[in-house]
């Protein structure tokens, strides 16, 4: 029996790289969206997304005259489409007396109807717009569709949030244990704040081409509340995230490659579930078994002696 | 003059002038028209009901919020350009406890000012915190997870992550709120030896009946300053009574009998 990596074809060997480098940023990055409970902002990203992809291409094949699924031209629209959202719930919710979670999840309804409803009309154009079959992959990711160039894209933008993940690592940990405090040191609050939105934008749209627009928020969030339950040291945290993300990146598109039919996306994100789920069982103190068993440990105690003050 | 780290600081400006100060937060006002001056060395409370905009205060002479009007100094500039000259005790209850971090690194981030942007905390700075917590009566839980101290701990933290600011002036957020008796004590014995060893603490306390034991001055608030001074000159029912709309427990000594 022959390891099914020893015959790798090349294509392979870019999707799994791809897959693999976008889990370990998305890992590294969500550990601050879980930290700065703002799940839901990366799920308002990588769903408005779909109108600026959508965008993209529509733009790309009226400007070009051939339409183009590379993420040289729909990660622009991505980061587009993700960062006009967020700014557009952020001044509903500071003008008006709507929530921050209430502007955020009617941003999403907007952007993602909105791309859904434009991604129709995309599909049903005559004569029809070449390409275009494949923009619904979007949606729940076709890793396989990885292109070299796409490559490129993830590690450039992937290494970028990480470089400034790493430059600013104690400003940004400061600014979200203590946002207080942080401003009193002379931090500029927005500045930091919009660091981090950046850097979620940025592993949001290189992974949405993987995993989808409606999965994605699992592949950030996910590895960083597994990394959670083993470590309580931010910057163990941060590396233990990565290397879940990577694991689920590089399982999802090693399975999805020697089984036909499995979609890599879905693999991907099931395979961070699995890991979290297990982390929440058998991690050494935080986990369900430990505690349980802790528990027990402190009812078998026999109470203290007599004639304590207690 | 005095010189810290580079700067000199005129002796002769008071630590904290406040001037008209007025602070809203949306259409409320927090605060209004607040006049307020410290000198240097004071060891006061700002007492008032809830929502009397104290938090408020303290932040406002922090430069951290954005003022309506009004002019705020610390130590003759304004608080931008005296970071370096102030540390900040938040409310305990403001941040995440079980955030993934240690005590000795939370203490760490009272140097992030000082090391400005990329420079990490390296052995000088070490050794600044474990001073600090040692100060505290903490060095033994340097490496303690923070998601295990108790409320006093926390507590002792965040006077430890001040102390390493080295401030000339300390604002602090309720520092006695939910600790227990022997962390009250060293709180407050802590705040006596910074008082006199000519630092200013400004603090939000709530305990109407400890304000005579812990603090020198008293700044009562609710909205409007509605008096300054010593303890003895203006805490006294006849204000705490205006102050709190005439619902002061039994508890609070009268000063006209001491």
């Amino acid at each position: 029996m022959s390891a099914p990596w020893v015959d790798l074809d090349p294509t392979l060997v870019v999707v799994a790289a791809g897959t693999t480098t976008v889990g370990a940023v998305s890992g590294a990055l969500g550990c601050f969206a879980y930290l700065r409970r703002q799940g839901l902002v990366g799920d308002v990203v990588s769903h408005s997304a779909l109108l600026g992809v959508v965008v993209a291409f529509v733009l790309s094949h009226a400007i070009t005259g051939s339409a183009s699924r590379s993420l040289m031209v729909l990660v622009p629209g991505a980061l587009i489409a993700g960062t006009a959202a967020l700014m557009l719930a952020r001044s509903v919710s500071t003008r008006t007396r709507l929530n921050e979670d209430a502007s955020l999840g009617v941003m999403l309804s907007i952007f993602f109807g909105g791309g859904l409803f434009l991604l129709r009309w995309v599909q049903r154009q005559s004569p029809p717009i070449p390409g275009h079959t494949g923009l619904e992959d979007y949606l729940f990711g076709m890793a396989a569709a990885m292109t070299r160039a796409d490559l490129w894209m993830i590690f450039a933008l992937g290494g970028c949030a990480v470089v400034v993940l790493f430059l600013a690592w104690k400003e940004l940990k400061v600014f979200t244990f203590d946002p207080d405090f942080s401003r009193s040191l002379g931090l500029p609050s927005r500045v930091l704040d919009t660091l981090m939105m950046a850097l979620l934008v940025a592993g949001v749209v290189i992974g949405i081409q993987t995993v989808g627009v409606i999965l994605m928020i699992a592949l950030l969030v996910t590895p960083a509340a597994a990394a959670r339950q083993w470590t309580s040291r931010l910057s163990t945290m941060a590396l233990l995230a990565a290397v879940f993300g990577a694991a689920s990146g590089a399982g999802g598109a090693l399975l999805s490659a020697s089984e036909a039919g499995l979609p890599t996306g879905p693999v991907v994100v099931l395979l961070a579930t699995a890991i979290f789920a297990l982390s929440l069982l058998l991690a050494p103190q935080r986990g369900v078994i430990a505690r349980a068993r802790a528990r027990r440990a402190l009812r078998d105690v026999p109470p203290p002696a007599a004639g304590g003050a207690s | 003059m005095i010189q810290r780290g580079g700067l000199e600081i005129p002796t002769d400006q008071p630590a904290l002038d406040v001037e008209g100060l007025t602070v809203t937060y949306g259409q409320e006002p927090a605060l209004w028209n607040a006049d307020l001056r410290l000198s240097r060395g004071s060891l006061a409370a700002i007492v008032g009901p809830n929502g009397a905009g104290k938090s408020t205060l303290l932040k406002a002479a922090l430069g951290v919020v954005p003022r309506v009007s009004g002019r705020v100094r610390v130590l003759g500039e304004d608080p931008a350009r005296r970071r370096r000259l102030v540390a900040y005790v938040p409310q305990r209850t403001s941040v995440d406890w079980d955030f993934p971090t240690s005590v000795l690194d939370v203490v760490l981030m009272g140097t992030y000012g000082q090391l400005g942007w990329f420079r990490r905390p390296g052995r000088k700075e070490r050794a600044l915190a474990l001073q600090a917590l040692e100060q505290m009566e903490m060095a033994d839980l340097a490496g303690r997870q923070i998601a295990e101290l108790s409320g006093g701990q926390q507590q002792r933290v965040f006077l430890a992550r001040a102390l390493v600011q080295d401030a000339e002036v300390y604002f602090m957020d309720e520092p006695f709120a939910g600790v227990d008796a022997v962390t009250e004590q060293s709180i407050a014995s802590l705040m006596g030896l910074l008082a006199h060893q000519g630092k200013t603490i400004l603090s939000v306390h709530h305990d109407l009946a400890t304000v005579p034991r812990y603090f020198e001055h008293a700044v009562l608030l609710n909205r409007v300053v509605q008096a300054v001074g010593t303890v003895k000159e203006v805490f006294h029912r006849s204000n705490l009574d205006r102050l709190y709309g005439g619902r002061v427990p039994a508890n609070v000594p009268e000063f006209a009998s001491s």
